[in-house]
């Protein structure tokens, strides 16, 4: 059996070679058969094959078979694709991601290929092909009878071995064969393989070929032309290592007409093989991919995430200790002066700072991963939704290498779909309208992802109909969300963010009037839970671009510091709107609250120490306020002093003390102090709930 | 005097501490060090037991205060206050206590169940009590000490209310 570790990683590279097909099919569609793309797709099918076939997984390596056969006809132009076809391909790319939910369980039914393999052997016979690959089809390994009769070389083996000679490599016809009561013998098959590569020796050809050899359909043995620097003996003797390998035989070929068909004989001297009859063009392709795959797979090695994030405390931990040292080797400096000793020291640390950070963007490195991943999903997706509604869409990626941290990806990929899914259904015009309007008939939806210091923004930009904010407005007073005053103070940027606040863009009550879907509260939460800002701008008539600020990370994030009392908190930068000095005596109170006035508009304070019920510090003189929050929800925090920004480790405070309402987390100072994060959300939502219950008891008053 | 050898069959070590004038023990294993009295961070809205956090070896760790877990009276820290850090459940937690003296073997015969009412604690977070060359130590039942917090904060959050009705 297979164990889960090998199965995992089987599925990892499954979901590799879908997104490789699905960005395939769509580039065909888009581009028709450019021969790169057919390669790519061809490579990935024939890979899927060769690993579910291995795994036992029958049906999802029938499958790929049948779509890997199709995909030879369209590399040598005997097919061409069509919309059909890809529609065909999605299908069977659907069929191929239902089995493989069958392999994680996901799905309790069993998927039957039958109808799409059918639908897939059809652009074959348009071909006018005969062979259908044989016993392929249905189900298990077995040798296609098409291949088993082309025993010889073609004129590419013969270039490739003419080349190998002329540079100094020995050419060899090797004969393996393998115990016959074998009960692997794909796995053997795949170590013979794998040991040539080691040994630095190119295997250019084999019979049977190798995705029939991975499925174990062969018989008591096999025969590969090899080209290598090692000579016969050291060949044979690196494969007679294998267990389960009975005999070896390895005969030079050394002019280019005595390469043939044909067993070789364990006696036979070097040349004294038979003349090549007939051709075998396509093993050559396939042999030289594998090894291509063989070497990718040494470069990079899979981790487990939470091996990268303990990895990343340690560094934190590391920083802070630097930190310390730096503090502790200019005390000495003071108390000793300059020194030789002294001058070592600060050397030291110096030179652990620099491999500190250095250590530690490695490692932030390592985490990241290019935002593709995300967007690599959209194309499909939108290509279906936009079908279904009967909308033209253009769809302009830019930016798809920018890199974020990976558990910033999985978070966000969510609010995009939903974010997409919005601009295609209630953002873009149907194309008559489109004409209408005096736009292009297609609509053109923009995914666009850069680097803004140590944020990433993304954006998903429509030029469709637009949200006007007037029609906000007019919702928001239709649901009483505020006071019609409040309303008509906003500008209109705030009130397009009123779609954004919880229920205002529910199915239940919005159809289409904004231009613009459903759950926009929602997806504002789930960016905000990862210290991110959404906004949006339109122009109504004209489009709409929403975008996401985000950390680059979520274990390190920009702070403000401040100070109360004794204590120092931290504000995640990115909840903070800006710091104002605070003239004690420019405090106002209306009705209980106290406000101020700032720029003409009035804000209201709340006092960190009141909240965190941490007495008053009573330097009354100078005050600071940090500015958090958006929109009408804007509120002062009053501190007693601005320590600063920095960069924080985010550390959690335990299971004991569970969630604190208003802390988020706490960071470890370069004094060794620990300062609290304070959760802004929580903040906000608590101000606001504060402030509905003053302002109910004073209505009630 | 005390064997150092090896634990022996039928003993137990115990880290001994004072506070508010009796002798508590916990079991040995259950400490993960002992550490001199640092500047703690107060947590705001944490239960009134709750000291703050400290930093211990780059992780943060939560620091309860004994005195007050057990309704005692307050007392300033000395210059013999430590915190033992212990380790619970797979928390690891500090507790504030006036000081440590020492490490003790002590042999289980020698350990009772606690009386109904002993020192200023309740029956029910201590595990016995044990006489131990004339004095008195009661040992300390960890896991219900810090188990019992979601308890512990529903009783702080009645007090509180309590204080603004009246």
């Amino acid at each position: 059996m297979f164990s889960s570790e090998e199965i995992q990683v089987f599925l990892d590279e499954l979901e590799e070679k879908i997104e490789i097909l699905n960005d395939g099919f769509l580039t065909l569609e888009r581009d028709g058969d450019n021969p790169e793309t057919v390669q790519e797709i061809f490579r990935a099918a024939h890979t899927v094959k060769g690993s579910s076939g291995i795994l036992g997984y029958n049906h999802m390596s029938s499958l790929t078979h049948e779509m890997e056969n199709l995909f030879s006809l369209l590399r040598d132009g005997r097919v061409h694709s069509t919309p059909h076809m890809v529609d065909v391909l999605l299908e069977s790319l659907d069929t191929l991601k239902m089995l493989r939910d069958e392999v994680t369980g996901e799905t309790g039914r069993t998927v039957d290929i039958g109808p799409v393999v059918e639908r897939l052997r059809g652009f074959r016979q348009q071909a006018g092909t005969g062979d259908d690959g044989g016993g392929m089809v249905g189900n298990g390994p077995a040798a296609g009878p098409e291949e088993t009769a082309k025993t010889a070389f073609s004129d590419a083996v013969l270039d490739v071995i003419r080349e190998a000679v002329d540079q100094g490599y020995g050419a060899y016809r090797v004969q393996v064969d393998i115990d016959p009561g074998c009960r692997m013998k794909s796995v053997r098959a795949f170590l013979v393989f794998q040991a040539l590569e080691k040994a630095g020796v190119q295997v250019i050809w084999s019979e049977p070929p190798v995705d029939e050899l991975e499925q174990g359909g062969f018989g008591a043995g096999f025969e590969l032309l090899a080209v290598s620097e090692e000579d016969a003996d050291r060949l044979r003797g690196i494969l007679s290592l294998i267990a389960e390998v009975n005999a070896v035989t390895v005969v030079p070929v050394t002019a280019l007409d005595e390469v043939g068909a044909g067993p070789v004989k364990a006696a036979s001297a070097p040349g004294a093989t038979p003349a090549p009859a007939g051709s075998v063009l396509d093993f050559p392709v396939k042999q030289a991919d594998l090894l291509n795959d063989h070497k990718k797979a040494v470069r990079t090695v899979r981790i487990d995430v939470r091996k990268l994030d303990s990895l990343m405390n340690l560094v934190g931990e590391l920083v802070i200790e630097r930190t310390r040292l730096e503090r502790f080797a200019d005390l000495m400096e003071l108390k000793y002066r300059s020194e030789e000793m002294i001058d070592t020291l600060n050397e030291i640390s110096n030179h652990l700072g620099q491999i500190t950070s250095d250590l530690q963007e490695e490692i932030m490195k390592a985490r990241m991963l290019p935002i593709a991943q995300v967007f690599n999903r959209f194309p499909r997706m939108i290509r279906d939704l936009a079908h279904k509604l009967g909308k033209e869409v253009d769809l302009v990626i830019e930016g798809r290498d920018t890199e974020l941290d990976r558990n910033v990806i999985e978070i966000v990929s969510d609010p995009l779909l939903h974010l997409i899914r919005n601009a295609v259904d209630h953002g873009l015009e149907m194309p008559e309208e489109r004409l209408a309007a005096g736009k292009p008939r297609t609509g053109t939806l923009t995914l666009r992802a850069f680097h803004q210091e140590s944020h990433i923004v993304i954006i998903v930009e429509d030029d469709g109909r637009g949200v006007d904010p007037d029609q906000l407005r007019a919702k928001a007073r239709q649901m009483q969300l505020f006071d019609d005053r409040t309303l008509g103070r906003l500008s209109d940027q705030e009130a397009m963010n009123l779609i954004f606040y919880a229920g205002f863009s529910t199915a239940a009550n919005v159809t289409d009037i904004s231009g613009r879907g459903v759950g926009m509260d929602v997806v504002k939460n789930q960016i905000e839970q990862i210290s991110g800002v959404v906004e949006m701008r339109s122009t109504p008539g004209q489009g709409t671009a929403i975008s996401i600020k985000l950390p680059l990370t979520l274990a390190i994030i920009r702070a403000l510091m401040v100070g109360l009392g004794s204590h120092v908190y931290a504000f995640p930068l990115s909840n903070v709107v800006e710091t104002i000095h605070l003239d004690p005596a420019a405090i106002r109170m209306i009705r209980d609250s106290e406000v101020v006035v700032v720029r003409g508009e009035v804000l209201s304070l709340v006092r960190l120490g009141r909240l965190f019920r941490q007495r008053e510090t009573g330097t009354a003189e100078k005050l600071y306020m940090v500015v958090i929050g958006t929109g009408p929800d804007r509120v002062g925090v009053v501190v007693d002093r601005l320590v600063g920004e920095q960069e924080i480790v985010i550390k959690s405070l335990g299971d004991f003390l569970g969630r604190i309402s208003g802390i988020s987390g706490a960071t470890i100072l370069g004094d060794g102090k620990v300062a609290l994060i304070v959760d802004v959300r929580a903040l906000l939502a608590e101000i606001s709930g504060l402030q509905a219950h003053q302002g109910r008891v004073y209505a009630a008053g | 005097m005390i064997d150092t050898r090896s634990a022996r069959k039928g003993e137990e070590q115990l880290v001994v501490f004072q506070l508010a004038g009796q002798t508590y023990g916990v079991d040995i294993a259950q400490v993960f060090e002992i550490i001199r009295m640092e500047v703690i961070t107060r947590v705001p809205k944490a239960p009134s037991f709750v000291e703050g956090v400290i930093k211990l070896r780059g992780s943060i760790i939560p620091v309860i205060d004994l005195r007050k877990r057990f309704g005692m009276p307050p007392a300033e820290s000395t210059a013999n206050s430590r915190i033992v850090i212990v380790e619970m459940g797979g928390m690891t937690i500090g507790m504030v206590v006036d000081a440590v003296s020492e490490v003790l073997r002590i042999s289980r015969a020698d350990i009772e169940p606690p009386p109904p009412m002993v020192a200023a604690v309740d029956a029910a977070y201590l595990r016995g009590i044990a006489l131990w060359r004339e004095r008195l130590i009661i040992l300390l039942d960890l896991e219900k000490i810090l188990a019992e917090k979601d308890q512990a904060r529903l009783r702080q959050s009645k007090m509180e209310l309590a204080e603004k009705s009246a």
